[in-house]
């Protein structure tokens, strides 16, 4: 590493940074809430900075093993923005239930460095390295209610078989560092471009494509190996939930673009059809099981496993031959991040005092007891359904668009996305339902969210809004998704 | 030279309106319906002058005004009119305001977001039927899905939940499809011509289609697409389960938004896009969806006849009338189309005047159920003589607009097959059978007993309830008499028989 590597690798410096002076601060000032929430905020804001700083040009450290691009940019951007939501969201609910909010905020930031290294890795063993470390933050913050045995039960879970499919996962990338020689990514490209050339992939090379596409789809919670997310999106801490199922999710699918896209480019067609069918299931099941929920935490656990599949089928349309399906990647991860967000920011709110439970009738009458809390939580669900004009729809139209453009089976695909698309409507409206057609429970009290809340919440609504009324803003999703160039 | 936006100001006005209200105080209840009042008034008067100022006669789209929005993929915010579509803005702000007023006295609670959903609602349905690109379309067609939603499902009856969730899911699968095929007809286009531009601009992709450069199976799968959201919106048998629900639970003003000028939007959707764009496919799906339409027909009037609960009667019914306007549409005669529009407006003015007439009786009694009432004749005899009026304007009595727009459909499909064209003079009768028993069980007999133990409550139909009323009947008078005043609109109809007889040729 020289100096130059250092100004490359400055908004993950300035992260770590950032995670210790919010652990110093907290150690010279025990006890006290604001000092450490302004640190993490500033220490954030300035990460943003700098990768703005940054972004334009492209630049590689380590010899080439992390590359800063449009992509990177895009991607530590929309890293920042969730620690600074979750944050944001979590000091409300974490004070009245006496958990401590600079550890809470540390671990995050670390986490959050673990996902912007993951965005510039173009080496897979680094992309392991950052892979787990942001993960592994991950776990603690699941279990960080640590008196709640529900908590605790989701974090077991989530780090069981988390570690398992980072084990798969490495185990994939091993086979293919064994049959191409390298673990640079462009380098591995290279090398697939080569062997796909001569027709048939060696069978240790499938061996390892199948093993990576596990490891990754349990990352992102693709049906079949979803099963963690429900467990550990229901016990977490509310706002842990959020950040879960955006941050790792997000992760996951940046893994996605730099190991499927970056790496395995070349044999796109032979792992096409794994992806349909991922997708199709995914999009599918998530939806069915979230329509039985009564409990909106666990409702949104599982649409947020639909949710992976919409995303898939972007996946699929790149693999179909459609660059376009990544940039719609990166726009439904956006929006995606701030409607979902905010939809686990007002559950939060209503959880403020402990007890309340997440259960669908917590939100009975809550479009009169407090109208901006039900106005926004309505238009996150309905842009969840991809009612246009707002950010849902148009994520889900530029994936149906590049499906489209594809052809062939993604056709059938995007027309099994849409069919998705109405059965969620049936889950999503039913809370708006009990929160417009259904009175108050009694003794309902009012709900008062904090400043810092009232921030995060404006800031997802009115993104979840200009993003659907301006979705050109996300033009800089088509420059980041040029990185790849074939 | 800049000219006056006028299908901007119409369509948004009542935005306005709704962003004032929200701005109000709720307690402000009377200044709050009087805003909501007003701007739909304005809107309407905007409408009338662009009624008024439309040059009668001249082929294509007036008023336009075009604005890219998303240039990367050539989506337009594109406005501009036909004939076709004036006659249905007009039909939208008319029954708009007419529709805020009827709410004055029965909406109690929650006038603000019933006042900004309904303004909302009329953007959303101004929206369409003044749109020339397919994604701005689509907007404002998913637009009118949320506030409709939510009248139903706040204001509405007993069973509203369940009612207003069966009509959104209805609406939202066949909705989703139709964007799927949105997207592929743009795409198609795209891939063609090598540029995004104009590929949502419904002009553009008229002139492709009608060069017949539409693939013939494309044709088939996006015009299937199209015909199901259009389909469940008319709503044509065997989709229209929704709507007997949906009009029986919503407010009194909801249903005749959903009867006046939401079924109206499907077969506007079939005339503008599903034919014109999918020539080939239409004609090809001609034959199944005349016989659908024929089912509609009979069916509606038949299951009519048993109903025990009078708005849902009149809900069956408009399956049947919706029927006529959809045999018309796929006989692809003039006169026939000429006729399923006029039976449109028409059907849109007389159904909406027997809801709102139904709802005056509900406000006394609030009970809808035909067997409770008789004798209404004796205790409200001048809303017994509107109603009356309404009932024969439905079964469509010579003079009065109904007969007009079936007797078009009847002469214009007589050509095409005669055997469609007796078939439904048959469910005529019917629909006498239906209507008038209903009338004689309702107004005619002595007073039953449950209209007796109200008393005092069962006051005659209020002045203003009346004012409320009188306009849709003046204009069924008019137009009954007078149908050339609608006919002069309909040159577009020519056009879209020359794109529809284009893909036969070809």
């Amino acid at each position: 590493m020289n100096w130059p590597d250092l100004g490359t690798l400055a908004p993950i410096v300035v992260a770590v940074l950032t995670a210790a002076a919010v652990l110093i601060v907290d150690m010279a000032a025990p006890g006290r809430r604001a000092p450490a929430i302004a640190t993490a905020l500033v220490g954030l804001t300035v990460v943003g900075l700098v990768v703005l700083s940054l972004a334009g040009h492209t630049e590689t450290a380590f010899g080439g093993a992390y590359v800063v691009d449009a992509l990177t940019a895009f991607l530590d951007l929309l890293f920042v923005a969730i620690a600074a939501l979750t944050i944001l969201f979590a000091a409300d609910y974490l004070e009245p239930r006496g958990l401590p909010i600079a550890e809470f905020a540390a671990v995050l930031i670390f986490a959050i460095t673990g996902a912007m290294l993951i965005a510039g890795s173009a080496d897979l063993l680094l992309l392991f390295v950052a892979l787990e470390l942001m993960v592994l933050p991950g776990y603690l913050l699941a279990g960080f209610a640590r008196n709640d045995p529900y908590s605790t039960e989701g974090a077991i879970k989530y780090f069981l078989l988390g570690s398992f499919s980072s084990a798969i996962l490495l185990f994939g990338l091993a086979y293919v560092w064994g049959l191409t020689g390298s673990t640079r990514v462009s380098d591995v490209a290279a090398a697939l471009a080569l062997a796909a050339a001569k027709g048939s992939i060696a069978p240790g090379l499938a061996m390892g494509l199948a093993f990576m596409t596990a490891g990754v789809a349990f990352k992102m919670a693709a049906v079949p190996f979803h099963y963690w997310t429900p467990d550990a999106y229901q016990g977490s801490p509310t706002p842990v939930t959020a950040y879960l199922s955006v941050g790792p999710k997000v992760g996951a699918f940046a893994i996605a673009l730099r190991l499927f896209v970056g790496a395995l480019g070349p044999l796109k067609a032979d792992w096409l059809p794994v992806v349909i069918v991922l997708a199709a299931l995914t999009m599918t099941l998530g939806n069915l099981v979230a329509i039985t929920q009564d409990n909106v935490k666990r409702m949104l656990a599982y649409s947020s496993i639909a949710h992976t599949g919409y995303i898939l089928v972007g996946l699929a349309a790149y693999a179909g031959g459609q660059r376009s399906g990544i940039s719609a990647i990166l726009f439904y991860g956006a929006a995606y991040t701030f409607m979902n967000m905010g939809a686990f920011a007002v559950v939060t709110a209503l959880q403020r005092r402990p007890g309340v439970t997440s259960q669908i009738s917590s939100f009975a009458g809550l479009g009169r007891r407090d109208p901006w809390l039900g106005l926004l939580m309505a238009l996150f669900l309905l842009s969840l359904t991809g009612i246009p004009p707002l950010a849902g729809f148009w994520a889900k139209a530029y994936v149906i668009v590049a499906a489209i453009q594809a052809g062939g089976w993604l056709t059938a695909l995007a027309v099994l996305a849409m069919l998705n698309a109405a059965a969620a409507a049936f889950y999503y409206l039913r809370v708006i339902v009990y929160m417009y057609m259904r009175e108050p429970a009694e003794g309902a009290a009012a709900l008062s969210p904090g400043i810092l809340f009232r921030v995060g919440l404006a800031v997802t609504g009115i993104a979840t809004l200009i993003f659907g009324l301006f979705p050109a803003i996300l033009d800089v999703a088509g420059k980041a998704a040029d990185v790849f160039k074939s | 030279m800049p000219t006056l936006p006028i299908l901007s100001l119409i369509t948004f006005v009542p935005l306005l309106g709704a962003v004032l209200i929200a701005l109000l105080p709720s307690k402000e209840q009377d200044l709050i319906r009087r805003t909501a009042l007003g701007t739909s008034l304005a809107a309407w008067a905007l409408s009338l002058v662009l009624l008024l100022t439309y040059s009668l006669g001249q082929a294509g789209f007036q008023f336009k005004e075009a604005a890219d929005w998303i240039p990367s993929f050539g989506i337009q915010f594109k406005l501009g009119v036909d004939g076709l579509s004036v006659l249905m803005v007009v039909l939208t702000t008319t029954l708009s305001w007419i529709s805020i007023l009827a709410s004055f006295g029965p909406i109690k609670v929650r006038v603000k977001e019933y006042m900004i959903s309904f303004l909302v609602l009329e953007v959303g349905m101004i929206g369409v039927f003044v749109a020339l690109d397919l994604f701005l379309f689509y907007i404002f067609w998913e637009l009118v899905l949320v506030p409709m939603y939510l009248i139903i499902g706040i204001w509405g009856g007993a069973n509203r939940i369940y009612a207003t969730t069966k009509f959104v899911l209805y609406t939202l699968v066949g909705s989703l499809l139709m964007l799927v095929a949105i997207l592929a007809t743009a795409f198609t286009y795209q891939a063609a011509n090598g540029s995004w531009a104009g590929a949502f601009d419904y002009e553009k992709l008229q002139a492709f289609a009608a060069a017949g450069s539409f693939g013939h199976n494309f044709q088939m799968l996006a015009f299937l697409a199209l015909f199901l959201a259009f389909a469940i919106k008319v709503p044509m048998f065997p989709f229209h389960t929704w709507l007997p629900d949906a009009h029986t639970e919503a407010p009194t003003a909801g249903s005749v938004i959903l009867a006046g000028v939401l079924l109206k939007l499907g077969a506007y959707g079939l005339i503008r896009f599903a034919v014109p764009l999918y020539p080939f496919a239409a004609h090809t799906f001609a034959g199944p969806i005349i016989v659908l339409s024929l089912i509609a027909i009979v069916y509606g009037a038949v299951v009519s006849i048993v109903q025990p609960d009078l708005k849902r009667l009149i809900a069956y019914s408009s399956v049947s009338h919706m029927g006529f306007v959809t045999l018309g549409i796929f006989v692809f005669t003039a006169t026939a189309l000429q006729g399923a529009i006029l039976q449109m407006l028409s059907h849109g003015l007389i159904t909406g005047g027997l809801f709102l007439l139904v709802g005056v009786v509900y406000e006394r009694t609030h009970d809808r159920s035909i067997a409770k009432m008789g004798g209404l004749a004796a205790t409200m005899p001048l809303w017994s003589t509107v109603f009356g009026f309404f009932i024969l304007a439905s079964i469509g009595l010579p003079g009065l607009s109904g007969f007009v727009g079936e007797f078009l459909v009847f002469v214009g499909s007589f050509t095409f097959a005669p055997v469609i064209a007796v078939s439904s003079i048959i469910v005529m009768v019917l629909a006498a059978t239906y209507l008038l028993w209903m009338f004689q069980r309702v107004a005619f007999g002595a007073v039953s007993d449950f209209l007796t133990g109200l008393g005092d409550h069962l006051t005659d139909i209020s002045r203003v309830e009346l004012f409320t009323i009188a306009p849709l009947a003046a204009l069924i008078v008019l137009f009954g008499l007078f149908p050339s005043l609608i006919l002069d609109y309909l040159s577009p109809v020519q056009t879209f028989l020359a794109a529809a007889g284009a893909a036969v040729g070809g």
